[in-house]
């Protein structure tokens, strides 16, 4: 019997399976709409619908919405925080700024857990560490007592300075596990023993309230693929890029909270490296909105700046994805100062571009894509039938007749600004961190994503485009393609000058510690764990540290002074040599590798496919004949040039004029955007 | 939205749009490097703002996360330096200014400005501004509120060259950061922000690469004429008519008892809006005094809150006129001191917020609560080698009721609401200092039909140091943040110190300087709520509760304030009631006698606050009186002056 991995990503509309055959590599995708009010159902219709027999299954991995919609939607079990007297509002006051600077009538959320559920207990610790005050422990059990009366179901446990020393943490949450024995607490130390409370809160107030609802799913889902048989871990991809196992989840419930926009970033990052381009942009373009995500040197770049709702950070490092609101059912309109505009508003599904015949008059880029030729009017494989004639009435109402203009350079006109709207987007995660966007390739996917894949390269000079044989269906591969990975950091704030390596070596030793005893725990074998260190550091006066890898010894310290350097100048184009450097913090990236089957590798043999059809498709004010291929006929060694469209099950590519285009032997196709 | 565009307009429509969305994005490029790269905690807690110019120094972009109180003066630093170095520039320039007279903020707000060549034609200018921390001058941080004129307050930069053809000037550079008390981070802060100024340089080039110089000069100049055009036509869509309201500052610490008033005429007419400040004092003997260019800047922020959506450029300034009367004070000219010119800023800010929210009430809002600023400095005596420490803060406060909406609560001040307020866990590594209390103030809030929202108070510890002063820069102790339509107002603003050893604390006020502080001394400082908005006695008393259940709001006061009687059942379970008889009852009662209350003898009030009866928060709310607050004597001049106010915003609106 032969064994197969399985990857699941919940999407809003869809829930993808991908099925890999672990002998041949061969993959196979099952779609099947997604039930948002059990996520679960939604998977066992499509387990069901993909004849998948679970004891075959050696890996079952899964990036999952439930903890992020929790958040988004706050549908979140009554959780309670302990502070230190006199710090009970740090989560409200934050850091009091607003994401709508000049709407005196939008305001930053309230903190997921309310003031009335935010109890305070005498202690304190200064911020040398030194215990100013052991734990009261009469408050301690008199606020368990209170919080048991209230019936919480998590407790955020948030003591000041609690970075440098947790005792006093740790002390109360034995108070409360003897009071409250099956209630999860997350103890602010632990979840993230970072400077900055309000960081620290945050992140672990998050923690507490996904605790219940994520811990809930993922063992009622574990038991369901346990009864059909399936008997490994059940893996959860968290935004870190990497999977952890039902044992972790309890503990580090809200790094899941990204775990559906990793996905499409690993498998982007993934793809470029097969292909061989370290450096890619993922480009992954939907219905309402686009992720942009970036990989250099085949790593993906990770930030520790995100958050679900504006004000309450998560500091748990994730992979990068800034998310723009331009996708297939975004909106073009005239604002009042006469400008064209597209996005960030959208049709969304329902009604959808006005094509879709479901009475929206206003064009979207996909009215546009029609109008032009770019789109067809039978999609998915013709279980979808657009109408053209309503895009192009759209169009003509929505910006032919307002600007004076003909239809098709008004259906330009829409496209190209959504394009220069996305490629701002990539220069800001691109150029903006140092980085040229001609060392790149655009991995586009996504249903839109090979639509506009090639002209927003080409309006960044990225000499080569890539769409993923699945283009719609790419990040469940994402979820496939993933190892085990926690992610441990301590402070360590130093001038670089004063530090002896053994101090730093010994920092490291200790989270190295943790990190093999995580590891093991989940059942990885000490063969299969890889750890990479990496030291933040700044100049002195700084207040932003850049992080640079440190060697599996450190020697020498001066060397990654040299690294900083370097690093400081590639990102912000300046350094200081003769100023002090600071050291800040020293994390290490705890791998347990997860050996990958190799995707299906086919002969490669050049020629010139057939083509199904041709079509009059507009490109820079006039009609060109252009090619008409079904993907499911490209082989690899195929090669053809524009103008040109692929079409298949899940996405359109389109190959503008000037531009060559082959597939490889991953059955990716290829589009070089220079002529 | 289907309105046909001008005719005559010369860039297509894509052209344009990608060319105004490029300029912004490219001065966010420049605040994301300058976040990653700072030295300043002030710039790093986001007391900046960059911006593009075109070629004449007008403002084509402003960032979408810069702060309010650099809005409309950063093409006047622009302007200044062209001036002065007109037909002397090269590419690889850049220039440094900071002066108020000049069109600029205060001396700490350090403008880097780099013309942008392509080839040797000059094409536009990026501008990078960064409030320093420090300025040199007669006390750390160089806020001195006793200062009179500029000469004690710091070093004006008059536009001065940086960097030569790209060569960096660190003969100037070091005689500038020589000044201050932080001449390290000087020179960081001067990379940091010449290398954000570079970002957009190198930004412009492309798109002169891709557009040509013509169609990106051209756009420049249309993102303007976008602005101006969007904006004159909602003005136009609005009626004509005039406005009046006046807001005061305390007082002149040189003058005698008395607040001292910023009066504003608003007249819209057509698709024109001028603001005239006839009636306004004349300057007074502090640092809050405002020069025209920060009056100015004042006036755009705070017109601009009621149009959020639209972009920040020079087209906006075109329909808005400034009118002053010479010396006043908010059109101070050298070398009055003008550092503390935020006070005056605010009250212009709160002031066009009342005459906007007639005119558009969907979007009303009472008053803000006042920008709190504590800057203390000495040694600290905790390291052997006890290096001087410089500890500056700011808190958050409480923002105006709206019209159906409680105002924000714990929100940054509304001259900059980027600006972040800082960890107290950095405070504490930092400086000789221990937070003891940092958390939301009870009873804070402006009660209204939609209060304001609550404040916040912080209370620290000064640990081993020496030679430690402080200065506390603030405002509305006496000129009490004020409700509208009905709603009351908060509380005052004010520092108080507790001596180490001593039970007692001391009322040290709003504003004072150079104060001398000392190991084991123990200061804290509440910020004001906002004021509320309509009348109290209509909220809802299940709000009321919501809010007491909270601990935003005490039983008393809700009592006192919203006439609702509440009774704790299980505080434990967060149980409380409402006892809807008695609320009914002591809301009649407080209606039946509050517009006596707030016209009764001061003298009484006074004597009832002496005795302990009434507290600062009655004699405010209830009796509309201003005491002094340390001795309890009246004020008898800011009472009447509040009541003209309390008349106006409060009484007039009950039914």
């Amino acid at each position: 019997m032969t064994k197969t991995r399985v990857a699941v990503d919940v999407g809003g509309t869809f829930t993808d399976i991908c099925i890999m055959d672990e002998e041949t590599g061969a993959i196979r995708i099952e779609k099947t709409a997604s039930t948002p009010h059990d996520p679960m159902q939604a998977i066992m219709n499509g387990i069901e619908q993909g004849r998948i027999d679970l004891p075959d299954v050696s890996m079952f991995s899964h990036g999952t919405t439930v903890a992020t919609n929790a958040l988004i939607t706050r549908r979140l079990p009554r959780a309670a925080m302990v502070c230190t007297e006199g710090f009970r509002d740090v989560v409200e006051i934050r850091r009091a700024n607003k994401e709508d600077l000049w709407d005196t009538y939008k305001d930053v959320a309230k903190p997921y857990i309310p003031r009335r559920d935010r109890l305070t207990v005498r202690e304190r610790v200064d911020a040398t560490g030194a215990i100013l005050q052991s734990l009261n422990e009469d408050d301690a059990r008199r606020v368990a007592e209170v919080l048991k009366k209230r019936e919480v179901k998590a407790v955020a446990v948030c003591f000041m300075n609690s970075y440098v020393n947790g005792a006093n943490e740790r002390r109360m949450r034995e108070i409360l596990a003897e009071v409250l024995p099956d209630v999860p607490v997350s103890v602010s130390s632990e979840v993230m023993p970072e400077i900055f409370e309000h960081e620290r809160f945050s992140t672990t107030m998050a923690n507490a309230v996904c605790a219940p609802v994520v811990v809930n799913y993922v063992s009622r889902l574990g038991e369901k693929l346990a009864d059909a048989g399936y008997k490994r871990d059940l893996l959860l991809l968290h935004s870190g890029g990497g999977v952890m196992t039902p044992a972790s989840v309890r503990d580090f419930s809200a790094r899941l909270a990204g775990s559906g926009i990793a996905a499409g970033a690993i498998a982007s990052r993934f793809i470029g490296n097969l292909c061989g381009f370290p450096n890619s942009i993922g480009f992954d373009m939907g219905g309402t909105s686009t992720d942009v995500s970036l990989a250099y040197a085949g790593e993906p770049r990770i930030t520790k700046d995100w958050y679900i709702e504006y004000g309450y950070p998560i500091r748990f490092p994730s992979i990068e994805v800034l998310t723009i609101g331009a996708g297939g059912g975004s909106l073009a309109w005239q604002d009042e100062g006469g400008s064209l505009r597209n996005g960030p508003q959208s049709a969304g599904a329902h009604p959808g571009p006005a094509c879709y015949k479901n009475g929206n008059k206003t064009a979207t880029n996909t009215d546009a894509n029609v109008v032009l030729g770019r789109l067809g009017t039978s999609l998915a494989g013709g279980k979808i039938t657009l109408d053209p004639s309503l895009a192009r009435e759209a169009v003509h109402d929505t910006v032919a007749a307002p600007f004076g203009m003909e239809l098709h350079e008004a259906a330009e006109a829409i496209v190209s600004v959504a394009n220069a709207n996305m490629a701002n987007a990539v220069r800001l995660l691109s150029i903006s961190r140092g980085y040229d966007p001609r060392d790149f390739a655009l991995v586009a996917f996504g249903g839109a994503g090979a639509l506009h894949g090639a002209a927003v390269a080409k309006e960044l000079s990225i000499p080569t485009v890539i769409v993923p044989p699945n283009p719609g269906v790419t990040s469940a591969l994402g979820c496939l393609l993933v190892d085990v990975q926690h992610d441990f950091s301590d402070s360590f704030m130093a001038d670089a000058s004063s530090v002896a390596p053994e101090d730093m070596e010994g920092a490291f030793g200790r989270m190295e510690a943790q990190a093999v005893e995580r590891l093991t725990h989940e059942g990885v074998a000490e063969a299969d764990m890889a750890l990479q260190r990496s030291v933040e550091m700044m100049y002195q006066g700084q207040w932003r540290a850049l992080s640079v890898p440190a060697p599996a010894k450190v020697e020498s310290v001066s060397a990654l002074v040299d690294a900083f350097h370097a690093e400081h100048e590639r990102e912000f184009n300046f350094r200081r040599e003769d100023a002090p450097v600071s050291i800040f913090r020293v994390a290490v990236k705890a791998v347990g590798i997860v050996p990958k089957a190799d995707l299906p590798k086919h002969q490669v043999s050049a020629h010139t496919p057939q083509t199904v059809g041709r079509r009059e498709v507009w490109f820079e004010g006039r009609a060109h004949d252009a090619a008409l291929y079904q993907r499911d006929d490209l082989k690899a060694g195929a090669t053809f040039s524009g103008p040109a469209i692929v079409e298949q099950f899940d996405s359109t590519t389109v190959v503008p004029p000037g531009m060559a285009a082959s597939v490889d032997a991953f059955m990716n196709i290829l589009i070089t955007t220079k002529g | 939205m289907n309105q046909t565009p001008e005719t005559g307009k010369s860039l297509d429509p894509v052209t344009f749009e990608v060319l105004k969305n490029s300029f912004i994005t490219t001065v966010d490029q420049m605040a994301e490097q300058m976040l990653r790269t700072c030295y300043s905690f002030v710039i790093y807690n986001r007391d900046f703002s960059n911006a593009l110019h075109d070629a004449e120094g007008n403002s084509i972009a402003q960032g979408n996360y810069d702060i309010a109180v650099h809005v409309g003066t950063l093409h006047n630093t622009c302007k200044e330096v062209i001036r002065h170095f007109e037909g002397d520039m090269a590419p690889g320039d850049v220039y440094a200014i900071n002066d108020p007279y000049a069109g600029g903020t205060h001396f700490s707000d350090v403008r880097l400005v780099r013309p942008i060549f392509d080839e040797d034609k000059l094409i536009g200018f990026s501008q990078s501004n960064g409030h320093w921390s420090d300025l040199g001058g007669s006390v750390p941080g160089s806020f001195d509120v006793t200062a009179r004129d500029m000469f004690r307050e710091g070093m004006r930069i008059t536009p001065v060259r940086l960097f030569h053809k790209g060569r960096f000037c660190s003969d100037v550079a070091n005689l500038i950061a020589a000044q201050t008390r932080d001449p390290a981070s000087i020179i960081g802060d001067i990379h940091s922000q010449a290398q954000a100024t570079h970002v957009a340089e190198r930004e412009i080039l492309r798109l002169v690469r891709k557009y040509g110089r013509d169609q990106v000069t051209r756009g420049m100049e249309e993102v303007q004429d976008y602005v101006e055009r969007a904006v004159r036509k909602r003005i136009a869509e609005l009626p004509d008519g005039t406005w009046e309201t006046v807001d005061y500052i305390d007082r002149d610490p040189t003058g005698g008892e008395g607040m001292i008033p910023i009066r504003i005429k608003m007249t819209i007419k057509g698709d024109e809006i001028t603001y005239d400040f006839t009636g306004s004092h004349p300057t007074i003997g502090s640092m809050y005094n405002s020069a025209p260019g920060a009056t100015f800047s004042a006036v755009v922020a705070g017109t601009k809150t009621f149009f959020p959506d639209l972009p920040l450029n020079s087209g906006f300034y075109r329909m808005i006129k400034v009118t002053a009367p010479k010396n006043s004070v908010v059109s101070a000219e050298w070398p009055v001191a003008v550092t503390g010119f935020l006070m005056p800023f605010e009250k212009i800010m709160n002031a066009i917020f009342e005459m906007w929210s007639k005119i558009m009430p969907e979007r009303a809002i009472a008053c803000a609560f006042n920008l709190e600023y504590l800057l203390a400095g000495g040694r600290d005596a905790r390291k052997p080698e006890k290096p001087i420490f410089m500890f500056y803060e700011w808190l958050p406060g409480g923002w105006g009721g709206r019209n159906g909406k409680d105002g924000a609560d714990v929100t940054t001040a509304c001259f900059g609401t980027g600006l972040m307020s800082q960890p107290n866990e950095g405070n504490e590594r930092v400086n000789p200092t221990r937070t003891t209390e940092f958390q939301i103030k009870q009873d804070s809030a402006g009660p209204g039909k939609w209060r304001g929202g609550v404040g916040v108070q912080k209370t620290s510890l000064l640990l081993e140091a020496e030679g430690a002063v402080m200065s506390y820069i603030c405002d509305r102790e006496r000129a009490v943040v004020w409700g509208v339509e009905g709603g009351l107002p908060s509380m005052p603003h004010g520092l108080t110190l507790k001596r180490a050893g001593s039970d007692e604390p001391t009322w040290l006020g709003s504003v004072f300087s150079d104060h001398p502080v000392h190991t084991g001394d123990e200061f804290a400082r509440p910020t004001a709520g906002g004021g509320g908005f309509g009348d109290p006695l209509e909220r809802d008393p299940k709000k009321v509760m919501e809010d007491v259940i909270d601990d935003y709001v005490s039983v008393a006061r809700a009592a006192v304030d919203y006439g609702v009687v509440i009774r704790e059942i299980d505080r434990d379970l967060c149980a409380f009631e409402i006892d809807e008889a008695a609320t009914e009852a002591k809301r009649a009662e407080i209606r039946a006698a509050r517009t006596d209350w707030a016209r009764s003898d001061p003298q009484e009030v006074s004597r009832r606050y002496k005795a302990g009866e009434i507290d600062a928060l009655d004699a405010i709310r209830q009796y509309a009186t201003i005491l002094d607050w340390e001795t309890g004597e009246v004020l008898p001049k800011t009472t009447e002056q509040f009541r003209e106010s309390y008349e106006k915003r409060t009484i007039a609106h009950w039914s």
